[in-house]
């Protein structure tokens, strides 16, 4: 297998203990719940996922466990082959505003929050980043790439290489990194990912798929059963939680949902797409002032969000080679992230997520950095102003200095909409 | 049925009081330091002004950046909603009013009307004060002049200096090496008013180009922003007599409307 990081130049890694970074993300986390809660009508056990997101809990228990913890950044990188290792897999991709600030001290201030707090957390010693053994990141974007080699300084990083677009040419490409991918996780965990062992745990993840699926359509029938930041709450404890306890606790919400009357009256609030670059726990600073303002968040195309437990892995036949080349094919043609050259993936998924939810209004978030997302707003404006749809961008980053001014760009944009 | 619009913004506070639908009544106190205070300031300003008080309002809409921070108000409304509102009511000689811009102390926006007078679409640009009434009043006293003047002196300049920075801070070192460098003064605030106008005119670009437009808001009064604005854009702006009332008209009338769905 071909090594993709020579790692000539090694360097000594920056770390940097910050006092009080747990406790300050515990009060973040809890910020963001007296918000949700605000909201009324939540589901019951939602307090399952809250604890979840908190960390402290989940923290500890991973920290006890005896195998393999591969941490992973977006949504392009198969948990099936993790999980097949008998290792855990952990997104790593952060909110936190904190992170972002430790980070500061060596990296400048124009360079993606998203990165920057991820590496934080890293910096910090601190939270899930500190108890993975190795990280495989994508190459989707410049700060991620150079993410990697920065990393590579404290821990064995593997990169995957995404392909500009999504033609057959690329498809085998990226087919071979997957493949490399999996030699790269047997060798590092020395277990062989038997044929045996993939089939079960790609049934493992189609199964949470297949769940997330019902509870998005559960949604879809009724938008009001769940608040949208709950229903992001509950996809983002999936990128921590342990995967058959989520499973359970998913199995039981949706249980409880069907069983739910609507909370609201029909269209009695004005239903909200939000797209855009990913929001992560507990960066909810712009969800939270959207459904603040009483307008229900309905649908999404976040790559935080419901991009990460839509795409569905499914094989014609259980071979090995035919089981990667659905793998391959699930991560890369479920994917719309601006990372390609033509998205139009993406504005299609926007096109039909308003008119599956019949969606009031759009709310772009561009992270302040992330170029790409950036760039793709200004099309999906005019397509959508031709449309005849409203959309509102909001340019902000993970700090809360423009929360005012962004109540005010929202609340507008809803009174508009209420006309 | 009398009732009162309060708009607080960075700078200002502007209150409009109405009875039916006839102004009877307004004031504007500075905001500085306590928006709670001028708006309680200019309201009883407004009421002494009339021999009314507080009791006799029927209905208060409040809006601008310090719209939840009054305790007496009946119901907040955003500014953009409460501009369109108002500009619709003033009206304009250059035909039915399709695009409003406003530039105010703190932030400076364009919003797009539809036929109907509602609100289509905006731009708000509120993260950093080029092109605001903050930035002429930094630039104001570098150059120890009234911004009240400014306008009037932009206009007698014939080689206005391009001011290449986008960011106030960095503006104002600007203008002080253009004061350094010995440029002429009126070509200096020129250079400054026509920047304003440059990034409105790029905000007009981002909600569609439409003819009949409103200009209001305090920086409406700058002669010069008004000048290269129609240069740039190349039609007539209007301008209302007092442009800073827009939004506390709009506010009020808001009042009168919610008033009649109790």
């Amino acid at each position: 297998m071909k090594e993709i990081l020579e790692r000539r130049y090694t360097l000594t890694p920056f770390k940097k203990e910050i006092k009080g970074l747990k406790d300050a993300f515990r009060r973040a986390s809890l910020r963001n719940l007296d918000s949700m809660r605000k909201r009324g009508f939540r589901p019951k056990n939602i307090s399952y996922y809250e604890e979840v997101i908190l960390g402290e809990k989940r923290y500890e228990e991973l920290k006890g466990f005896s195998g393999r913890i591969i941490g992973y950044f977006c949504t392009f990188i198969p948990q099936e082959l993790i999980y097949a290792a008998r290792a855990i897999p952990i997104r790593l991709c952060s909110g936190f505003y904190d992170t972002v600030l430790v980070c500061e001290e060596i990296l400048a201030k124009d360079i993606c929050p998203l990165v920057k707090s991820s590496f934080g957390f890293k910096i910090s010693a601190s939270s899930y980043f500190e108890l993975c053994d190795a990280v495989i990141l994508p190459t989707p974007c410049d700060p991620k790439k150079k993410l990697i080699e920065i990393l590579s300084d404290y821990l064995p990083v593997w990169v995957l290489k995404i392909p500009q677009d999504k033609t057959s040419s690329s498809k085998e490409i990226w087919l071979e990194e997957i493949k490399s991918l999996k030699e790269r996780i047997e060798d590092f965990t020395k277990t062989k990912l038997t044929r045996q062992r993939l089939e079960e745990t790609i049934k493992l993840i189609h199964k949470r798929q297949t769940l997330f699926r019902q509870l998005y359509e559960i949604r879809r029938a009724n938008p009001y059963l769940m608040g949208g930041r709950d229903f992001l709450l509950v996809i983002q404890t999936s990128f921590y939680d342990d995967i058959e306890r989520w499973i359970d606790k998913t199995e039981e919400l949706c249980k409880q949902l069907s069983k739910e009357k609507t909370h609201f009256k029909t269209d009695e609030k004005i239903k909200i797409l939000v797209t855009g670059s990913p929001i992560i726990w507990p960066n909810f600073k712009l969800l939270n002032i959207i459904e603040d303002l009483g307008a229900e968040i309905v649908c999404d195309d976040l790559c935080s969000g419901t991009q990460s437990l839509y795409n569905l892995v499914e094989p014609d036949e259980p071979t090995t080679d035919v089981m990667l080349g659905a793998i391959a094919d699930g991560y890369l043609l479920s994917s719309v992230c601006p990372c390609f050259i033509e998205n139009n993936d993406r504005i299609d998924r926007v096109l039909n997520l308003i008119e599956e939810f019949r969606v009031g209004g759009v709310i772009y978030h561009s992270l302040r950095l992330c170029q790409l997302y950036e760039i793709e707003s200004h099309r999906l404006r005019l397509i959508l102003k031709e449309k005849k749809i409203p959309m509102l961008t909001i340019h902000t980053d993970y700090s809360q200095e423009d929360t005012e001014q962004i109540k005010t760009r929202v609340e507008a944009f809803l009174e508009m909409l209420k006309r | 049925m009398i009732v009162c619009g309060i708009d607080i913004g960075s700078v200002a506070t502007k209150t409009v009081i109405l009875k039916d639908r006839d102004i009877i009544s307004k004031s504007l106190a500075l905001t500085k330091a306590s928006p709670k205070l001028a708006a309680e300031e200019a309201l009883s300003k407004a009421l002494r002004q009339i021999n009314l008080s507080e009791k006799d309002i029927s209905y208060i809409v409040s809006t601008g950046y310090g719209r939840r921070i009054i305790e007496f108000g009946d119901r907040t409304v955003t500014e953009i909603t409460c501009c369109g509102r108002g500009a619709t009511q003033i009206g304009s000689p250059l035909g039915k009013i399709q695009t409003i811009i406003d530039l105010g102390g703190q932030d400076s926006k364009v919003i797009s009307l539809d036929e109907e007078g509602g609100i289509l679409d905006f731009v708000m640009n509120d993260k950093c004060s080029a092109g605001t009434g903050r930035f002429l009043e930094v630039m104001a006293s570098v150059l120890e002049e009234r911004i009240g003047d400014l306008g009037e002196i932009a206009l007698r300049s014939n080689n206005p200096v391009r001011i290449n920075s986008t960011c106030t801070v960095f503006s104002e070192s600007e203008v002080i090496s253009l004061i350094a460098q010995g440029r002429n003064k009126e070509d200096i605030i020129s250079g400054i008013c026509a920047s304003i106008a440059e990034r409105i005119a790029g905000m007009i670009t981002q909600v569609g180009k439409k003819e009949s437009i409103f200009f209001c808001g305090g920086g409406a009064r700058n002669r010069g922003i008004h000048r290269f604005l129609e240069d740039k854009l190349g039609v007539e702006l209007y301008v209302p007599q007092e442009p800073e009332f827009v939004i506390a008209l709009g506010a009020s009338l808001i009042a009168i409307e919610s008033l009649k769905k109790i």
